[in-house]
């Protein structure tokens, strides 16, 4: 035995690697599978019922519509995200890549809210946003508008929108930045030779650019679909475990977490006698909406790649 | 030189207009850090009654309640100690996980690459529940071990990233390293790997900055406050923020800043480590 895995020393490499990847990443989604086709709470008896839970969770009204109504926000999420966000920061990152002035401190001004955790983002969102204390309604005052002044975080119809601007506001720098890696790589010679062609500085983005930076942009529309069925702190935080006021910040991600863990706290609370086995019910579904995606896109690129 | 100057000349009105508004945009996110640090500086009362008039006082007095009765630099230490132990975990487990693949040929090579890809589409939220078990088993729940570990598991981007870079090294370089007569794994660490450096730092910045601000796996693991780390301290006072303002400033500014300063001295090479995984991935 020692023998054979001195003859095979990549297997001392990788052994390490495979175990805790495998332990921790591949095996739980399998195991919540499995554990999603039980009646089960953490602690009592398992009873295995099939599909059971599926059926309930497509067939319950009141699941049904918390789940449709977290989707709804997921996939506002996501669409505001790449129809706002990311052309934006296409912009921010070719105004950097072209030099404008100013262009360093840009960048780091705008990368810098990643080094904020989610809380204290939240709270700096509070800050502006309050109805007592926030910065846009003193300003409203200042301006004249005093009767239009609100406790802005407080509007249930404006919660998602929040939401995603705090997501936007904090994690707008890293797509930035690829955006602009993915710039680099493009030759100078092509540029060079729009300019001389007459092609003013709009234009030079629009067909030079653009479609030289489109695997990047694929990319990043994949990763913030991803990141919109999976985001959970900024819902939490805002709304609670319930997901705020009728449910107006709940997302994918809190929603599957109030079913696994009850509705306040990891251990004990308000936990169903089914909670594990309900939980890992909504995580597949959720994995399952992820993963057809992710494979759509994946045979896309192989297609574009073998053209 | 040249091409430099062609590139920052004739944007037109629109660019400057762009750029206006990137200059607002900018200074408005350190403006607001001034502000949050202006404020933590204020009795409670004061920020809450008096918000934009002058204030009553000054003082450090939110601070030392934070550190003295709060134990903020326990909650720090936590952090730290969280951040450390995973971030050099990972990037030895990865680097080595990627030079296996990228420098031996066997059978399941190809197999391996793929498989330690697909974790980009395995959140780690979805498996939390039998995470949770087998972490409950081992008797791991509040202690860091439980949030290190699964940390350090997520290394589907720097196995990816790293087998890229090992997998170009040329071969000969290896050789001569082993006639030399350095064993395998002397020629992994101290010929190998230190090459990887540059890509190794592009790792360690983007997993950093997601080891220290992540939230959901210490809620879930870390329920008693001796384990927990600073963002759920920050949780706990901006959860009910009539009562605990003042310390609500404190804390997010006693968090946030030291970090930033950090970022702005080394941002240059920061920014261009996260440059330099985003052409890769």
């Amino acid at each position: 035995m020692i023998k054979k895995l001195r003859k095979k020393p990549y297997i001392w490499f990788l052994m390490p690697g495979l175990i805790l990847y495998s332990v921790f990443i591949i095996y739980p989604i399998f195991a919540a599978g499995q554990l999603s086709l039980y009646y089960w709470n953490g602690i009592g008896e398992k009873v295995f019922v099939g599909f059971q839970n599926y059926i309930d969770l497509f067939t319950n009204k009141d699941l049904m519509s918390q789940m449709m109504n977290a989707l709804r926000h997921s996939l506002t999420i996501f669409a505001l995200t790449v129809c706002i966000a990311i052309p934006v920061q296409v912009t921010m990152a070719y105004m950097v890549y072209s030099k404008a002035k100013g262009g360093n401190y840009f960048q780091v001004a705008i990368f810098s809210p990643q080094f904020i955790s989610t809380p204290v983002i939240v709270f700096i969102f509070t800050l502006i946003f309050d109805g007592n204390i926030g910065i846009v309604n003193k300003l409203m005052e200042v301006a004249g508008l005093g009767a239009y002044t609100r406790s802005w975080l407080g509007i249930p119809q404006y919660g998602i929108y929040i939401v995603w601007a705090m997501i936007t506001w904090a994690g707008i720098g890293v797509g930035m930045m690829y955006f602009i890696g993915a710039m680099k790589m493009i030759g100078r010679d092509s540029l060079e030779c729009a300019y001389m062609e007459g092609a003013g500085f709009w234009k030079r983005l629009w067909y030079i650019i653009l479609p030289q930076i489109r695997m990047t942009i694929l990319n990043l529309v994949l990763v913030s679909y991803i990141v919109s069925m999976t985001i959970f702190d900024f819902s939490y935080i805002l709304g609670g475990t319930s997901g705020g006021i009728n449910r107006n910040v709940d997302v994918m991600s809190l929603f599957f977490y109030r079913m696994a863990f009850g509705d306040t706290n990891p251990l004990g609370g308000n936990v169903s006698a089914n909670s594990m086995g309900m939980g890992t019910a909504v995580a597949c579904v959720l994995f399952l909406m992820i993963f057809m995606i992710a494979l759509l896109q994946l045979l896309l690129v192989y297609r574009k790649e073998e053209d | 030189m040249k091409t430099r100057d062609m590139m920052s000349r004739h944007q037109g009105k629109t660019a400057g207009l762009v750029k206006l508004f990137l200059w607002i945009y900018s200074s408005f996110t350190f403006f607001m850090l001034v502000y949050m640090m202006y404020h933590s500086l204020r009795p409670r009362q004061d920020i809450l009654s008096n918000t934009f008039g002058k204030p009553e006082k000054l003082s450090l007095d939110n601070y030392i309640k934070l550190i003295v009765k709060d134990h903020f630099f326990r909650y720090f230490g936590n952090s730290v100690m969280i951040l450390a132990v995973s971030l050099a975990l990972l990037v030895f487990i990865s680097s080595i996980t990627a030079y296996g693949i990228a420098r031996y040929r066997f059978k399941g090579r190809k197999f391996l690459r793929v498989y330690f890809l697909v974790g980009l589409m395995f959140p780690i939220q979805l498996g939390i529940v039998p995470v949770f078990q087998i972490m409950k088993n081992l008797n791991l729940i509040n202690h860091p071990l439980s949030v290190i570990l699964v940390s350090a598991a997520n290394i589907s981007m720097p196995v990816f990233m790293l087998t890229d870079f090992f997998a170009g090294l040329p071969r000969e370089i290896y050789e001569a390293s082993l006639i030399d007569g350095a064993g395998e794994w002397m020629t992994f660490r101290k010929i190998m790997f230190p090459m990887a450096s540059p890509i190794v730092f592009s790792v360690c910045i983007t997993v950093s900055v997601q080891i220290w601000n992540q939230f959901f796996l210490p809620l879930i693991f870390l329920q008693k406050d001796v384990a927990k780390t600073v963002p759920l301290l920050v949780v706990k006072y901006t959860g009910k923020l009539i009562n605990t303002m003042d310390l609500a400033m404190a804390v997010s500014t006693l968090s946030t800043i030291p970090i930033l300063l950090l970022f702005l001295v080394f941002s240059q090479k920061i920014l261009d480590g996260v440059t330099a995984g985003g052409v890769k991935g």
